[in-house]
């Protein structure tokens, strides 16, 4: 049994699916590191913009039904036959806040992807996970062009709290996505056990409203 | 840095109509916008035989995908309809008995350390 439940009498034998996202600037990597590690064909799913959710300015002289498609990068990892991890890109966070906050809903943690050539792109997602409470780790993509950099160095110029894993990554390999999951997933771990000592009971985990 | 035109080129699609499969319908017939991660399961009941409401290609399409348990999210990946459009048929689904909704618990109550652990287990075998 996982642990889904139904509003109906008798609960249905169902699996749990778990939610990660995966953040960073335009060009980290997020598209590659999905389809590394993904079972399913690296698939974009289509979310739908309305003119209300970009504002009007975007698509003035656009009449109410028309939209705008942005592409999800989607993945799915199965972990057992109760459990599956499902994996999301986050698209840029100027335009699309408002997916931010819907995907980040119930998320158990991010990877932020971090190319050292252009590291103030990570800012973004740094401020809001942190301002979120969401635990994540920074992975510095291992591009061949750019400068080797010690992840401290990183570290001090993201200004990360010392909890924050700082790994370095290859997105195209599937064997470096799988160490990069498994260290956000035992930061998770880090993370539960500290808040719920700090509160004495429950998980500790961050509440934030669905959209709508 | 990119500029904002790079990604508006890169990452949003074309403006399109994609809500004509849906008979130009944005809002769920039920009006609950389902989480992505909620799991849909066809119930074997065919309520079109029923009341003599016809289901599109599309709906077909979804029924057939629920015959295994699977997420909103693969629904949309599997089809390439954006999620938005299948929020609105798997709700006439639901309505017509077609398919049941298994919601995951809420954030805080669902998970519990051993899950974590589980996970990494399951990553490590990988
Ligand atoms: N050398 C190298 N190239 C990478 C790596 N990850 C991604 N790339 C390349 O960088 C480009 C941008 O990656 P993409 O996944 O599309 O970035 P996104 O915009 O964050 O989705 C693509 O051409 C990738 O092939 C990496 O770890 N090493
Ligand atoms: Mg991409």
């Amino acid at each position: 049994m996982g642990s889904a439940h139904s509003d109906g009498a008798a609960p249905l034998a169902t699996f749990a699916a778990h939610k990660i996202l995966i953040a960073g600037g335009f060009g980290s990597g997020k598209t590659t590191l999905v389809g590394a590690i993904s079972e399913v064909r690296p698939l974009r799913t289509e979310e739908l913009l309305t003119t209300a959710s970009i504002g009007s300015d975007d698509l003035s002289g656009l009449s109410g039904k028309n939209t705008t498609t942005v592409a999800l990068d989607f993945g799915r990892i199965t972990i057992s036959s109760e459990i599956v991890l499902y994996l999301f890109g986050l698209p840029g966070q100027e335009r699309f806040s408002f997916l931010w906050d819907e995907l980040s809903y119930g998320a158990l943690g991010v990877v932020i992807l971090a190319d050292v050539r252009r590291l103030t792109d990570s800012f973004p997602s740094v401020n809001y996970f942190e301002k979120h409470r969401l635990p994540f780790v920074v992975a510095i993509n291992c591009f061949d062009q750019a400068p080797r950099y010690d992840p401290e160095e990183v570290r001090v110029a993201l200004d990360l709290d010392p909890g924050v894993p700082v790994v370095l990554c290859d997105a195209r390999e599937a064997d470096s996505v799988k160490q990069t999951l498994i260290t956000l997933v035992e930061a998770i771990a880090a993370r539960w056990s500290r808040d719920s000592s700090r509160r004495g009971h429950g998980l500790g985990r961050p509440v934030m409203a669905p959209r709508m | 840095m990119p500029s904002g035109d790079t990604w508006r080129r890169r990452e949003s699609g074309p403006v399109v109509r994609p809500y004509a499969v849906t008979g130009g319908r944005t809002e769920p017939a039920d009006g609950e916008v389902l989480d992505l991660l909620a799991v849909v399961i066809a119930t074997g009941r065919h309520a079109e035989d029923a009341d003599g409401t016809v289901l599109t290609p599309e709906h077909r399409r979804i029924l057939n995908l629920c015959r295994r348990q699977v997420t909103v999210a693969d629904v949309a990946a599997d089809t390439a309809l954006p999620v938005g459009v299948i929020r609105v048929l798997l709700a006439d689904l639901m309505i017509q008995g077609a398919i049941t909704v298994v919601r995951q618990r809420p954030a805080g109550q669902r998970t519990g350390s051993d899950v974590l652990q589980e996970i990494l287990n399951g990553l490590r075998a990988l």
